[in-house]
């Protein structure tokens, strides 16, 4: 692991005259020179020049400092760091995948377009929705194309509307999709069960009443475009009321959009196109562990109902069937369908991260339909085993049934001083990376823990063992924590100057 | 199946500690008449032979070819084999968006190199943790510069952009009652100065133009930035081919304010178009209004220097429906991709490469205009796509070409009409003398028009 405390920059190693990559001879004649003197390149500020030694051992020491879902349980609720199979890594690198030119005539790119429409048959199937787009980049990606779908909507029906309700639980990227998306964002409050309130929810600390769905409903009717509702929500809890949510809002037009990104709950075991949703997000690189590289790529497919079909961005995927003799297999032929007058447009320069695509299909013929509710299955046990073994150590702010993810909250540990950033960086000390950390905003000091399917009942005791030495620790050594982490490569950084006197690349002294 | 750990009897044991005879019986919360009835209708599980074999056979469906001269947007490049082993290495792949700095200090140093480098290339002083490609790229930097010109909110866009990205544009602007999106025609195959100058107003708060454009043809950005400052308006530059960073000056040095585009040139294969990676640069007094994940120096507890994730405050997971943009996850181990790139590379062999395949895309164009039915349309400086007339039957040169493994360059005709018959065609390191002969043998073969 950490063998150095530090790794220079690699501008700082840089020394003229070293080269990491070697041409091939040049064949041809030379390039004359056609550019204006103006723009001619005239050098860099910062490229360094070193061999290939020394650029893959900077990486190499570089990754070191990483934790990866390799190293163990990666428990960051609401991300899904599931295990990822070396079997999609493999081949999403075939040749024949990463040669094909996105702009080659349809006839030439078979294989990608049937892996296309072989994807999007899987999701239709496990949503129940019979629309699908690959394109969206990400899960942020995919809510603006949704709600986007829901505009299309509106405007064909001849009546733009203005709002979009979303809970007070819900991820950041809801609102500011709705933003995005030209619309004005109204909150839903949340009841102490975690759920959305149908009723008015009147503030114990400052009195305030926040309007609940109804009256919203009834205020605001005809000007709702729709709701943005993560299901399961991010407190890992079903919302048990969907299916009357979802009718209250259709009675006034409005649509349902329902943010996925914890879809892992529901595959096999529920289908939202059977309770009401019109449309929705995939996160690929969450139920469909494709990797999440640090950040990304991901891929954030949008499934929709009947409705909306007529406005999934360009193209869409077409499978025609091929004239064969009597008797024979029929086979088929895939196509782009570019003309669609009423789509929204494109959402990405050509079809999605498709790399992405390739290893979201292994996963799914990997699985198939019984490993897949296998899988969310386990997913659920495993967060409702930690969940139990937790509960008395940990304060449980909201009791309801907990699906793949349980949410505590630190009011224990708080009594001592202690907080939830504190418990998350002496968990690092442990050799474990933290769980999401305060979200959702409606549970105070939020540690949300969501530890997949891919962990065995061994690696899930370590870590309830450490969970609960922490908790003793607590008690016992508040400072420690408060001191933590001390056997990372790094201390606490300062993060507050890193905002303030921004330094955002390095600059030659 | 392979993928989950636990057995029979640690299944029980689990469920035994929760206190339920069955896992279903953890469905509780989900009301009955929701759930699920029966099995999903789709194949059951697959062994990894079974899947590997499956895969291939999609992959073999497609064509392959000994030479691809089609670029527009998606160009095949060599990629050195450092960067697939280092990519490959788990705490690479595997790990999240950095939120813990003191247990992710591998990819938040890395991103703090890949800024500085993008910063280097385009010659601007802030750039983010990357972007999904380049129309989304296109996207994020026009709502930035509307949000950056306050009252202004119309947004030129040349023509010699690519059209894909002009559509990702179009659908993004079309939620927005207030914002105008409006075109600039082309003339001689760059930015028409006429047509520019007729649409720039006080309401434009920027201009966007290809360096190098669509056509591969050199925008003078020098030329563009006189006009454009003295409309008040910001200069976009939008790269599409981001090896031209090698060739070309740096946009932010040659006058352009902000700049975009697509980098999967660094170390990627056309991939059937992603992932990919999308970049955008801008100054520092508008640094405060990028959008996405941004990388900043700081120091720990005891001094040592270390990398956070910063300028949070802009961010949709702090300020909601207020944040600069939606974006989350974004392209993470392309940008490690790009880095490696770049890195291995160095300032010479960034150089080399851009003046092979400029050299590479010369010879291509007098070999191809030593053809009869080939011949020019407009003459401008161009990196490593050029547009050339063809005179003969389109098809029948799709189908010579395909006949003998070669993908021709892109027929113009589908993006603009006034391009009917004409020829997009890329060269790049990758092709040699022979593929460019034995490409104009084919042509020179291809049936007159009938």
């Amino acid at each position: 692991m950490f063998l150095r405390q530090r790794e220079p920059l690699s501008f700082e190693r840089s020394v003229p005259g070293k080269r990491g990559m070697d041409l091939p001879k040049l064949d041809v004649p030379a390039a004359k020179d056609t550019r204006p003197a103006h723009l001619k390149r005239s050098g860099f500020d910062a490229l360094p020049e070193l061999s290939e030694v020394e650029v893959i051992r900077h990486f190499t020491r570089l990754s070191k400092w990483n934790y990866g879902v390799d190293d163990g349980i990666y428990p960051l609720g609401s991300c899904t760091m599931k295990h990822n199979p070396r079997l999609n890594e493999k081949v999403a690198g075939l040749p024949g995948f990463t040669d094909s030119h996105p702009m080659a005539p349809d006839a030439l790119v078979q294989g990608n377009l049937e892996l296309v429409f072989t994807l999007q048959e899987w999701l239709k199937e496990i949503t129940g929705l019979p629309g699908v787009t690959l394109q969206p980049s990400a899960g942020a990606a995919g809510e603006l194309t949704g709600v986007m779908l829901i505009r299309a909507y509106h405007v064909a029906q001849g009546a733009k509307r203005r709002v979009i309700l979303i809970p007070d639980s819900g991820h950041g990227t809801n609102p500011a999709t709705a933003a995005m998306a030209g619309y004005d964002v109204v909150e839903l409050p949340s009841r102490p069960d975690g759920t959305i309130s149908f009723e008015d929810v009147t503030d114990p600390v400052n009195g305030k009443v926040r309007k609940g769905l109804k009256t919203l409903v009834a205020e605001l009717g005809t000007e709702i475009a729709g709701a943005m509702i993560t299901n399961p929500n991010t407190v890992g809890v079903f919302e048990y009321r969907f299916k009357e949510i979802s009718d209250l809002l259709h009675s006034v037009g409005a649509l349902v959009y329902m943010d996925g990104a914890n879809m892992n709950a529901l595959v096999g075991v529920a289908r939202p196109g059977d309770f009401g949703v019109d449309v929705m997000h995939l996160n690929l690189h969450k139920t469909f562990s494709t990797p999440h590289g640090g950040g990304g790529p991901g891929a954030g497919p949008v499934c929709c109902a009947e409705k909306l079909l007529p406005f999934l961005p360009v193209p869409v995927v077409v499978r025609d069937t091929v004239k064969v003799g009597e008797g024979e297999v029929p086979k088929h032929s895939y196509r782009w369908d570019w003309n669609r007058p009423q789509s929204i447009g494109k959402v990405h320069t050509f079809f999605g991260n498709f790399g992405i695509l390739v290893r979201a299909l292994a996963y799914c013929l990997s699985h198939g339909s019984d490993g897949l509710r296998e899988a969310t299955l386990r997913a659920i046990v495993n967060a409702n085993y930690i969940r139990a073994r937790l509960k008395d150590a940990y304060a449980l702010h909201i009791d309801s049934p907990s699906l793949h993810e349980v949410v505590f909250s630190d009011t224990l540990q708080a009594k001592h001083d202690v907080h939830t950033l504190d418990i998350a960086k002496r968990l690092i000390d442990h050799g474990y990376h933290p769980p999401t950390i305060y979200f959702p905003l409606i549970v105070p000091g939020a540690l949300m823990i969501e530890p997949t399917e891919s962990e065995g009942k061994d690696e899930l005791d370590a870590f309830c063992d450490t969970m609960l030495a922490i908790a003793k620790e607590v008690e016992t050594d508040p400072e420690a924590l408060h001191q933590a982490p001390t056997l990372a490569p790094l201390r606490r950084m300062d993060e507050t100057t890193a905002a303030r006197k921004p330094v955002l690349r390095w600059t030659k002294a | 199946m392979r993928y989950l750990p636990s057995s029979p009897a640690e299944d029980r044991a689990l469920l035994d500690t929760i206190g339920v005879a069955r896992a279903e019986d953890l469905l509780s919360g989900i009301p009955e008449p929701l759930r699920l009835k029966r099995g999903l209708d789709l194949p059951t599980q697959g062994s990894e032979q079974e899947v590997a074999w499956q895969m291939m056979d999609l992959a073999n469906r497609n064509t392959r070819f000994c030479a691809q001269f089609l670029g527009a947007g998606a160009y095949d490049h060599f990629v050195p084999s450092a960067i697939d082993a280092m990519v490959g290495r788990q705490e690479w792949f595997t790990a999240y968006t950095p939120y813990q700095p003191e247990i992710s200090q591998g990819t938040l140093q890395h991103l703090f190199e890949y800024q500085t480098l993008i910063c280097d290339l385009t010659g601007l002083d802030v750039t983010n943790a990357s972007l999904y490609d380049g129309g989304t790229a296109c996207v994020e930097t026009a709502l930035m510069a509307v949000r950056v010109q306050k009252k202004r909110h119309t947004v030129l866009v040349s023509q010699g952009l690519h059209p894909l990205y002009r559509q990702v544009l179009r659908t993004n602007f079309a939620p927005h009652d207030g914002l105008k999106l409006v075109e600039v025609g082309l003339k001689d195959g760059v930015t028409d100065l006429a047509d520019l100058q007729a649409k720039l107003n006080g309401d434009v708060a920027a201009v966007m133009v290809g360096y190098p454009n669509f056509l591969g043809a050199v925008e003078d950005l020098t030329a563009l930035a006189g006009p454009v400052h003295a409309a008040g308006a910001l200069l976009v530059s939008v790269t599409q081919e981001a090896l031209a960073f090698g060739w070309l000056e740096a946009p932010g040095k040659a006058g352009a304010d902000m700049a975009c585009g697509e980098a999967m040139s660094f170390g990627n294969k056309p991939t059937f178009g992603g992932p990919f990676l999308g970049f955008l640069a801008v100054k520092d007094a508008h640094k405060r209004e990028i959008p996405g994940r941004v990388v900043g120096q700081t120091k720990d507890l005891d001094g040592r220097t270390g990398y956070v994730l910063t300028l949070t405050a802009r961010e949709q997971h702090i300020r909601r429906d207020k944040a600069t943009s939606n974006i989350c996850s974004n392209q993470g181990l392309v940008t490690l991709r790009a880095n490696l790139f770049l890195q291995l590379a160095g300032p010479e062999g960034l150089k080399g490469l851009a003046e092979q395949n400029a050299a590479k895309a010369q010879h291509l164009r007098q070999r191809l205009l030593d053809l009869p039915d080939m011949e020019p349309v407009f003459d401008q400086p161009f990196f490593n796509e050029f547009v050339l007339r063809y005179k003969g039957d389109m098809a029948a040169l799709q189908e010579a070409c395909l006949a003998e493994s070669l993908l021709p360059g892109l027929d113009l005709g589908r993006f603009y009409p006034e391009y009917q018959g004409c020829i997009l065609w890329c060269a790049t390191e990758l092709h040699t003398r022979r593929m460019i002969e034995s490409l104009v043998e084919i042509l020179a073969r291809v049936p007159a028009t009938v």
